[in-house]
């Protein structure tokens, strides 16, 4: 009966985070491979200019610059996770929107009033390295909150994925002598690594 | 051997032979994904995270290429007596700095390069820096056989996570009192995924 609960949960946690799976397999094997797939990241990103309004909003007052800068997304209809901040000289407030997709950068500068935004040209190795490192907890919107909740979970099914695994294999007689010469070999290697490097 | 016993042995054999790197990257997880907690509280301990190990004069050209710059990096981590992966960066014209990192331990050389002087850091030693410094760790762009060798093994980590859910969907299909629910999760999944990348 556990034999079987154990066999359904491994099945079942595994086909749901498939995409994770796959997702963080590839983004891997590409920010393993920087240099393979381009210079990009030495560079750092190269923002275009997508569009420049006047703003005629107004900006709360001793907020803190992600408040302000909730004001600007929310006036430019793009409200979502962001990072805001303020240039030493308080000229210009930059602000990172984090999409997933289509990351923008906005730049507000009150001395004109003008608001700038800027986008990165579409980038496969960029997208898979996004994903492979979105956070989600330090931002305020749901979305992200779940999208972080859906990491701890991956996080849990990975070591019940190991732990499962384990146990199934040990009442499979007939594989423990090769299943153990796999992990001691396995284990022996990875001790290997964390000593050396 | 028919295909599917060959596909079981195979998705049972690398589970077992990568679990430690499973278990490696969930737990080092754990601290990416509520990184300001683990800060929090070691802030509690109020200790410096940088410790000063050594101070010296050193003297050398600070270029602006990078080839040239790694190669700084070398002769400073040279000085320093340090050995192994290392990435350097300038800090503007006045300053180059080295990160040296291997499991155990992590250092900085900061190199001022108009006061000839060599200052060399020591990290105090933190459990989730040393795990999410293993997760991040990649090997290729260091220059040692050492360093690649742990790039291909997380090459093969990576092949090996694309093994298992193929393998597992091989061993899946012919079982046919599994098909209704293992097609649910998976569209579940995919839909799931799907949402939050348009969301996001």
């Amino acid at each position: 009966m556990l034999s079987k609960l154990l066999r359904r949960i491994h099945l079942y946690t595994g086909f749901f985070l498939a995409p994770w799976v796959v997702m963080y397999a590839v983004s891997t094997a590409a920010m393993n491979h920087r240099a393979f797939f381009s210079g990009e990241a030495e560079e750092g990103p190269r923002w275009e200019r997508r569009a420049e309004r006047a703003f005629d909003g107004v900006l709360p007052e001793g907020g803190t610059a992600s408040a302000q800068a909730r004001v600007i997304l929310n006036w430019l209809e793009i409200d979502g996770a962001h990072n805001a901040r303020w240039s030493a000289d308080k000229t210009a407030l930059s602000v990172q929107r984090q999409r997933l997709r289509d990351p923008l950068r906005i730049t507000y500068t009150p001395a004109d009033g003008k608001v700038v935004v800027e986008g990165q040209a579409a980038k496969t190795s960029a997208l898979l390295e996004r994903m492979h490192r979105r956070r989600g907890y330090q931002q305020d919107y749901a979305a992200d909150d779940v999208w972080a909740f859906i990491v701890d979970l991956f996080i849990v099914a990975m070591v019940f994925w190991v732990v499962s695994g384990i146990i199934l294999w040990w009442q499979m007689k007939a594989t423990r002598r090769w299943g153990l010469a796999f992990a001691l070999g396995g284990l022996a290697v990875f001790v290997f690594y964390a000593i050396t490097l | 051997m028919e295909f599917q016993h060959l596909n079981r042995r195979v998705h049972l054999y690398l589970g077992l032979a990568l679990s430690p790197w499973m278990l490696l990257y969930a737990v080092s997880s754990i601290p990416f994904s509520h990184g300001r907690l683990f800060d929090e509280l070691d802030k509690a301990k109020n200790l410096p995270n940088w410790n000063k190990a050594a101070e010296m004069a050193f003297d050398a050209p600070a270029p602006e290429d990078k080839a040239g710059l790694r190669e700084l990096g070398r002769a400073m981590m040279r000085a320093a007596g340090r050995e192994g992966a290392f990435g350097a960066y300038r800090q503007g014209a006045k300053q180059v700095n080295v990160y040296h990192h291997s499991v155990w331990r992590s250092t900085q050389i900061k190199y001022f390069v108009e006061e000839r002087r060599l200052v060399v850091e020591d990290k105090r030693f933190r459990w989730d820096h040393m795990l999410t410094g293993l997760h991040a760790k990649g090997g290729f762009e260091q220059d040692s056989v050492l360093h690649d060798s742990w790039g291909v093994v997380v090459d093969i980590v990576c092949l090996g996570l694309i093994v298992w859910v193929a393998s597992g969907i091989c061993m899946w299909l012919p079982v046919r009192g599994l098909r209704k629910p293992g097609i649910a999760a998976l569209a579940a999944g995919a839909a799931s995924f799907a949402l939050f990348v348009w969301l996001l």
